[in-house]
């Protein structure tokens, strides 16, 4: 990795409420190559807020700041709104949780993907149209002309967050963010996702920010894996090395949950330590 | 009880009633009846809403020791007719030599009474037509929903002239012509917050406990209608105070010498060029406590009801 | 304790009928705990459902305590079934306080003592009398779900069914309402039907399962079977397989592209 691709260097969100300033995001830093990177928390960790933050979508209240936040060497935090509109769907994507919410219900599939094509590069319909097509079979659609045609609300969870993924990829971006891109699919079918979503992100050498709370799942998906708690990240690891998870609040998270392997009960619970959220 | 000491509600009555582990029913309630005040005292025009409402009630209350002479009553009318505002008569007199500032503190608690008892018929109507019709659904839905649909075509002053046309002209008439034409929208309003309600895991829950229909509907459904249709009523009562004018303008609400609001214009009317305060005070009257309970409304609907603010 | 034969539900007729629950028969026994598996549209959330009467019994029989469930079930059977919902921010009342929730059903069935009995519930499921007056909105997912399973206990049923009463709540906060769970059955005698996409979960609570496809029974084994690997089905096998995390090397499954 001679040049990072994504470098984050203290991040912070602040959202200032009536009832004073909650700091979702506290100093989050990390550097990221073409490679596939994990964020695990649980629900208030600030994950998802950290994705966010990346693509400048961090909701209205929210306050973005860090001393670092530069894609490709592109600083994203003083870089112009038109530059940022074309990093954005264009050198850097977003999937997200559910497919239902983040498809136009208006538009066929095909349109949308030929819409994300032409945003961001130049190119004839009919030329948009073929490249929309092979996207769809790219995400192993079995009949790419016929999902084209189809309105979103037409077609199961697991093929549209297929669907969601051609449109994302499709402008071939540098690098992918996904957020909980499988939580809300079965368990077959994400795994059928993943495999497609990984398939792409290793061809095509994109690298790729997967946030979930799924510790087993993330780390048998990533390379490596950041561990986030109360908007700080509290271990940083190798996805093979998590078996040796020296942070408290990793190794707890791994033991608490039920598996297949081995019986234990009661279950072992986490003892949160408030010295954990400093 | 919860057996928790005094000693941990030191710092005054605001921790007490924000605090996250409220001991009694009581706490509970008021907690978040604090926490609602406070999200609407930040809106300083509901504020003034507020004030201009209060105000219309103290009013209508102490109008005995306020008003300082009879609303009724005339003055000599060789010399005391249509006298324009002075320190004597603030409003002005009328035709009848009566003084215009205590008719319009008179006429504060009819306008009251008009407001009181249209919410307190219409509202239970529309609130009881719209959660039975949205939670039973099938043919109970449809038949009431048609019996609304047809309340609901008649303009509104038409059925209120017709229905006074019918039963006389006088204020408790024309009350009841309101309210029976002022229901069908809230019974919408319930039914369409009751069809939100109906299949949410709450209900089912009470269900499964063996709670019977009356008691799922007055229970757990109508307390979660009630706060879109108070700031939905309270928006109306603009439009209410409204109608009641322009029923007593066309002399079929309050009878003279009731001291009505809008009678009172009607016959400011016939001076409107020359003494215009005949028309204009108790006009101004009317358009002050429309105004505030459209401020009040305003207010009331961002603390009981955030996702309409928006 | 519950006897399900061939049941079938369905929902709507002609074009927009839903063959929800084919021909779905099982027994538990009481005490035992007995989980429904599948994915969303394996019909395992309904079978839950027209038991306790939220969805309709088409044709076959549900017996619960030897009695066969009548339509609308008698105030009789609440007493001996309740559920516990998935989604605890959405199975409270948003306007009740604690108190209020758990006193509807005393009063609904004329219990006498509320008082003792809301503090004997809350104890039950590790929540303090502090936690009495307060609403839902100042509660955590895992205190709320708390609260739903003291409402579903107040009565004392004999009957439990839990529809994937963890899947909404963090991994870490599922350990500990697992546990909850299973304490609570072993102290109270319950038995439990267990509605999960999870197979761990349901390993980890139940004996024997159920495991769902389509609205048709796939095949019952034990937890024992599905800890050593052993399932005789090419879907079970999947399942576990999928519930292992992801794996690079794995062959395609056969079916996920269905749809």
């Amino acid at each position: 990795m001679t040049k990072p691709l994504l470098d984050v260097e203290d991040l912070r969100v602040r959202f200032h409420l009536r009832t004073g300033t909650v700091e979702a995001v506290r100093g989050v830093s990390f550097q990221l190559g073409r490679e596939r990177l994990g964020i695990v928390g649980e629900s208030g960790s600030g994950k998802s807020q950290t994705g966010r933050a990346i693509l400048g979508l961090t909701p209205p209240p929210g306050e973005v700041t860090a001393k670092r936040l530069a894609f490709d060497g592109i600083d994203l935090l003083t870089a112009s709104k038109r530059t940022l509109r074309t990093l954005r769907g264009g050198r850097i994507s977003m999937v997200m949780q559910d497919p239902k919410y983040s498809l136009n219900p208006v538009m066929t599939i095909g349109e949308q993907i030929i819409e994300a094509y032409q945003a961001h590069a130049r190119a004839s319909w009919s030329e948009a149209r073929d490249k929309a097509l092979s996207m769809l079979e790219a995400v192993k659609m079995r009949d790419p002309s016929r999902v084209f045609a189809l309105y979103p609300h037409e077609v199961s969870g697991g093929m549209g967050q297929r669907a969601m993924i051609a449109m994302m990829l499709v402008t071939d971006p540098d690098l992918l963010i996904a957020d909980e891109p499988t939580s809300a699919l079965d368990v077959t079918v994400s795994m059928e996702v993943l495999r497609i979503l990984d398939e792409l992100v290793t061809e095509r050498g994109m690298g790729l920010i997967f946030i979930s709370h799924d510790l087993k799942l993330v780390s048998s998906f990533c390379d490596r894996v950041l561990v986030m708690y109360a908007g700080r990240v509290v271990e940083e690891l190798e996805a093979k090395n998590l078996r040796e998870a020296k942070h408290p609040y990793t190794q707890g998270l791994m033991r608490c949950l039920p598996t297949l392997a081995d019986d234990v009960r009661p279950l072992p619970t986490l003892n949160r330590d408030p010295a954990w959220a400093l | 009880m919860a057996g928790a000491p005094l000693a941990e509600q030191p710092a005054g009555l605001r921790a007490w009633l924000l605090s996250a582990e409220p001991h009694s029913r009581w706490q509970a309630r008021l907690g978040r009846f604090y926490l609602g005040w406070r999200a609407f005292s930040r809106n300083p025009l509901a504020v003034v809403g507020l004030g201009i409402v209060i105000l219309l009630i103290v009013v209508a209350v102490f109008a005995d020791f306020i008003a300082p002479y009879s609303p009724v009553a005339g003055g000599d009318l060789r010399t005391q007719r249509l006298l324009p505002p002075s320190a004597t008569y603030w409003f002005g007199t009328d035709d009848q030599a009566r003084d215009i500032f205590s008719r319009v503190v008179y006429g504060s608690r009819i306008t009251l009474f008009v407001v009181v008892l249209v919410a307190l018929i219409a509202t239970p109507i529309g609130l009881l037509v719209g959660t039975i019709s949205g939670y039973l659904g099938g043919w109970v839905d449809t038949v009431l929903m048609r019996v609304t649909d047809i309340f609901l075509a008649f303009p509104r002053l038409i059925l209120a002239l017709a229905f006074v046309a019918a039963l006389g002209p006088g204020i408790e008439n024309a009350i009841i012509a309101i309210a029976i034409t002022s229901w069908p929208p809230y019974a919408r309003i319930a039914r369409a917050e009751t069809l939100m309600i109906r299949n949410s895991d709450f209900i089912a829950a009470v269900k499964l406990q063996g709670a019977s229909t009356p008691r799922i509907i007055l229970g757990h459904v109508v307390p979660l209608c009630l706060s879109s249709l108070i700031v939905r009523v309270t928006l109306d009562m603009a439009g209410i105070i409204l109608t009641a004018a322009g029923l007593g303008f066309l002399g079929l609400g309050a009878q003279p010498p009731m001291p009505e609001w809008g009678a009172m214009v009607a016959t400011g009317r016939n001076y409107l060029i020359d003494q215009w305060w005949v028309a204009a005070m108790p006009g101004l009257a009317i358009f002050v406590v429309s105004l505030g309970f459209n401020l009040l409304g305003d207010g009331l609907r961002d603390v009981l009801d955030p996702k309409a603010a928006k | 304790m519950l006897d399900i034969q061939n049941l079938q539900v369905v929902f709507g007729t002609g074009r927009l009928r839903v063959d929800a629950v084919k021909d779905v028969s099982f027994h538990v026994e009481p005490g035992a705990a007995y989980g429904l598996v599948g994915e969303s549209g394996s019909g395992k959330s309904t079978v839950l459902r027209a038991i306790c009467g939220l969805a309709p019994i088409t044709s076959g029989r549900v017996v619960v305590d030897g009695k066969e469930v009548t339509t609308p079930r008698s105030k009789a059977f609440y007493r001996t079934v309740q559920m516990v919902f998935q989604d605890p921010y959405a199975s409270l009342h948003p306007r009740h306080t604690v108190d209020r929730t758990l006193s509807e059903p005393l009063a609904i069935h004329g219990e006498k003592d509320a008082e003792a009995r809301i503090l004997q519930a809350l104890r039950e499921v590790g929540l303090g009398p502090s936690f009495r007056f307060r609403y839902p909105h100042q509660l955590s997912g895992g205190q709320r779900q708390r609260i739903a399973i003291a409402r579903a206990l107040i009565l004392r049923p004999k009957v439990l069914l839990l529809d994937e009463p963890t899947s909404a709540l963090d991994a870490s906060v599922q350990a500990e309402i697992l546990n909850l769970l299973d304490d609570l059955r072993r102290k109270l005698g319950l038995t439990y039907i267990l509605v999960s996409h999870d197979l761990a979960v349901v390993a980890h609570l139940c004996e024997r399962l159920l495991v769902m496809r389509h609205g048709e029974a796939v095949e019952e084994t034990t937890s024992k079977a599905l800890r050593s690997g052993v399932a005789s089905n090419e879907y079970t096998q999947s399942l576990i397989q999928a519930s292992q995390g992801f794996t690079r090397d794995a062959k395609q499954p056969t079916q996920a592209l269905a749809g």
